[in-house]
């Protein structure tokens, strides 16, 4: 029996890195009794008792875009807030930007996410395992983990001595990528060292429309093809790895580079001279985004007695610049002498301390406590202005207890405090104010325009906890209910923004007095496995008694192009949905599977949805598999969102036809594995709800052909 | 197809139900945007700089609701909001015009005024000319037009409205 609880232990303390240790824990456990242990899948999906989904890299390869979020869009769930076919965002629920975390090999990834047009600066060819904890886990990952958290993990290491390697190529016809990635991997008793290089380039992406209809006027789209949305992707990362006896550690460097043009029409008032073919499909001319990001962390590890210490220690540097040439709508405003054309730049860096003690001496009881610490700095440039520099520590500190009852019942619980203190720098205007002179309006109201940012000096302070069950009565059912408070600190855009917003055209201003985000979620995950069939049904409900929302205040600004004033404002919300997952082993070789996610939310103070609501989607997927190939067809169905926030269009909803195979081959001594894909089979005009673009009225991406060739090669050595 | 979807959508829709016991509630506030029919200024009209008439201004506002106000704004589109620096002339100034008017307590309006005047020291060159419309319930909606200022265009010459 108590081998079982020692699985249990290992398989709930899993981060990835504990799994050496077991060894160790196994030794000092007398083995006096015969028993069968849990399946690994088993006791993984007890480790919590929130709703997990664990994407492997068999899932990956078949899904594979060169975009990791469009990639794990397939997961009911999780959606993808895209800028074209470049840059994605992630959502959970309905939750973004700031409001769920994404981290990395243990780091959490801190770009400039709460800005609409970026996207995840994370090399979707060196992504092989990953974890998504959908619901509150800020008990974990602190106030960004609100919504749900995306676990990108270091792939395991290789047995025993070996170089190993994989080549990966992706092309793609709807936007002529071309992609490659190479890994080299050694692994040499305690030591293993890994390097990866990869590189995207693509061209103007391919829409099924002649025209698009925006501030209604019909722009034309010449030759079908989204002008000056090409871009390219340079990722380059080394990982080493040191292991001996109870001591573990790694150390990781990485880089990514992105550079992605914006379609001219969204930039400004379009205008049809800039929206001519220029017979380049592969250029980037101004408007663009570029991004860097780089990132060198560390985890320590360490057991003694059934105890694993552990630290992680993190530097990443985002710098994110938006180009778009020299305009002003105020006339003594000069271009910069340098970088006329930079409009905007953020230069983020994060440092980032973790530590974690967990104890393992019980067979029913385990506990962990930890606390973190992150250090910000955000500095900014540019002729335009958006959001405020600004400096930020926050301060973490949490306690978490597993109680195994029995082999059918688990209780996890938590707590956890956070301390975070914002500094953000003024900014002022003063061609704006000069302006505003000029427009003969009073100096009162020109004081209080001139202030595009004020100074705010804020520290907050909450709480998160959780409560959770995990039963399961035979091997064929499996229930998890988790309820758990969240909290988010307000973003320095919430708090301290103050101008028009160039995506968006709307005055929006923050709101100093804004008090953090607060909510309560329950959630409730439902497996059932028999025979041919699999089946997980994963509702929640979560109310926020401060969600922090854009508020439109029917207070005219005086500031060009803009129109009435949007105000960060707080609002009692609430969200409600689920996902449905069903499976059935028709046969030996063919498999049909339905997935459907939908989410419910609700502004109680505007009486409206709000903004960025997911639509129902269901996928339904016959899959046919062979012994070294596979076929599949699926139809997705989106449903139309006629629930939006004020100011957000409506969507009509679609359906699309996708096809594809994957076929494994050995050729000799050499294997090859190879992934084609037809997307958007019939060439659909569509809109994604959640897109960049929808609000100029561009279509989503057209029939596109995919294909993708994994060579992996392992060379044993002594 | 169709019913296939409808059907598997509200089989999922029922088991989501669970979740959404208090979810019913009130969600019919007004999210319906005002409509905006700009008849005059038409796009790329050019305007006489310097006209006594100004300009012919003529539209059409309606809302399902109520209507609470309109803005309407004139900046100048030298740069084409894509290259150099804006330039005034030695003795011109670049026109701009910032105004709010209140419709309060109506569902349609007819706006037609000649109050936006041109002055003579106006610069010559392309400018935007934007509307804005918000309900009582703060719905927007806005238009963009492109329109020429000169010193040679006919004076008033929708004389017939």
């Amino acid at each position: 029996m108590r081998i079982v609880g020692v699985w249990i232990i290992i398989g709930i303390f899993g981060s990835l890195n504990v799994y050496p240790q077991s060894a160790d824990t196994i030794k000092s456990i007398s083995l006096s009794e015969v028993v069968i242990s849990e399946s690994y899948q088993a006791r993984n999906e007890k480790k919590s008792a929130l709703s997990i989904d664990k994407v492997q890299k068999d899932f990956l390869e078949k899904h594979f875009t060169g975009n990791l979020v469009q990639t794990i869009e397939n997961i009911p769930g999780i959606q993808s807030m895209d800028i074209g076919m470049g840059f994605s965002k992630p959502m959970i629920r309905g939750l973004g930007f700031n409001r769920i975390a994404v981290s990395e090999n243990g780091i959490k990834q801190e770009g400039q996410q709460w800005g609409a047009d970026h996207g995840l600066e994370i090399d979707a060819f060196d992504v092989e395992d990953i974890r998504i904890l959908k619901g509150p886990a800020s008990l974990l990952y602190g106030s960004d983990g609100m919504g749900g958290v995306i676990e990108i993990r270091s792939a395991d290491m290789p047995a025993g001595n070996c170089f190993l390697g994989e080549l990966s190529l992706l092309g793609k016809s709807v936007n002529g990528t071309l992609g490659a990635s190479l890994k080299l991997a050694l692994k040499k008793n305690r030591w293993m060292f890994k390097i990866r290089y990869s590189e995207q380039q693509f061209g103007d992406y391919h829409v099924p429309t002649d025209t698009v209809v925006y501030l209604t006027q019909r722009l034309p789209i010449y030759g079908k093809k989204l002008k000056n949305t090409a871009g390219f992707e340079r990722d380059a990362n080394c990982l080493v790895n040191y292991h001996f006896k109870n001591y573990q550690s790694n150390y990781a460097l990485s880089n990514a580079y992105q550079k992605v043009g914006f379609f001219a029409g969204a930039h400004g008032i379009p205008d049809l001279s800039r929206l001519q073919d220029d017979g380049d499909e592969r250029n980037i001319e101004l408007p663009f985004s570029k991004v860097n990001h780089f990132k060198a962390s560390t985890h320590q590890q360490f057991s003694l007695d059934g105890i694993i210490y552990s630290a992680d220690l993190g530097y990443q540097y985002n710098h994110r610049e938006e180009w778009s040439s020299f305009h002003t709508h105020y006339t003594n405003q000069p271009a910069p002498l340098v970088d006329p054309n930079r409009e905007l730049a953020f230069r983020l860096h994060t440092g980032s301390a973790s530590l974690k003690v967990r104890l393992l001496s019980s067979t029913s009881w385990e506990h962990m406590l930890g606390g973190d610490l992150q250090l910000q700095k955000n500095t900014i440039a540019g002729y335009s202005f958006l959001l405020p520099a600004y400096t930020r520590i926050t301060l973490g500190g949490y306690y978490l207890a597993t109680w195994h009852l029995s082999d059918q019942w688990t209780f996890t619980g938590g707590i956890r405090y956070d301390w975070g203190k914002i500094n953000i720098s003024a900014y002022q205007d003063p061609y704006l104010s000069t302006y505003l002179h000029e427009q003969g309006y009073s100096d009162d109201l020109v004081a209080s325009y001139r202030w595009r940012s004020y100074p705010v000096n804020k520290t907050f302070g909450d709480y998160s906890c959780s409560a959770g069950m995990i039963w399961t009565p035979t091997e064929r059912h499996l229930l998890k209910f988790n309820i758990g408070r969240s909290f988010r600190l307000p973003g320095p855009n919430e708090l301290a923004s103050n101008g028009v917003h160039h995506g968006t055209f709307r005055h929006e201003q923050g709101d100093a007095s804004l008090n953090s985000e607060r909510g309560w979620q329950a959630d409730l995950s439902y497996q059932y496995k028999y025979g041919i069939l699999e089946l997980s049904l994963s509702p929640f409900i979560s109310s926020y008694d401060n969600y922090i929302y854009l508020k439109p205040t029917g207070e005219w600004s005086v500031l060009p192009h803009a129109g009435q004033i949007y105000r960060y404002s707080g609002t009692s919300a609430l969200f409600a949905g689920g996902e449905l997952g069903v499976s059935i082993k028709i046969s030996d070789k063919l498999k049909y599977t339905l997935n459907g996610e939908y989410v419910y939310t609700y502004n109680r103070e505007d009486r409206t949805a709000l903004s960025y609501s997911p639509p129902v989607t269901l996928r339904n997927v016959l899959l046919w598999q062979e012994k070294n190939w596979q076929f599949y067809c699926e139809s997705q169905s989106i449903a139309s969102q006629s629930r939006v926030a004020r100011n957000e269009e409506k969507t009509s909803g679609t359906n699309l036809f996708h096809f594809g195979g994957s076929f494994h081959f050995e050729i000799g001594r050499v294997e090859l594995k190879a992934n084609i894909a037809l997307r958007n089979l019939l060439n659909t005009r569509y809109y994604n709800h959640l897109s960049f673009y929808r609000k100029i009225e561009v279509p989503e991406p057209g029939r596109n052909i995919q294909i993708s060739i994994n060579v992996p090669f392992k060379i044993k050595l002594k | 197809m169709k019913k296939s979807i409808l059907y598997s959508t509200a089989v999922f829709m029922a088991v989501c139900a669970l979740s959404l016991f208090s979810a019913c509630s009130d969600d019919n506030a007004d999210v319906t945007k005002p409509v905006i029919n700009l008849i005059e200024p038409a796009e790329g009209d050019e305007l006489l700089i310097g006209s006594s008439t100004g300009i012919h201004f003529e539209m059409d506002l309606s809302d399902d609701v109520m209507l609470a106000s309109y803005k309407i704004e004139i900046h100048n589109n030298f740069d084409n909001h894509s290259h150099g620096t804006t330039k005034a002339g030695e003795t011109t100034t670049p026109f701009s015009f910032n105004k709010t008017y209140d419709i309060s307590g109506q569902k349609n309006a007819h706006i037609h005024h000649h109050e936006i005047l041109i002055p003579a020291t106006a610069t010559p060159g392309k400018y935007h000319l934007m509307i804005y419309c918000t309900d009582s319930s703060g719905n927007e909606s806005y238009v963009a037009r492109s329109i020429v200022f000169s010193t040679t265009a006919e004076e008033d010459h929708d004389h017939s409205h």
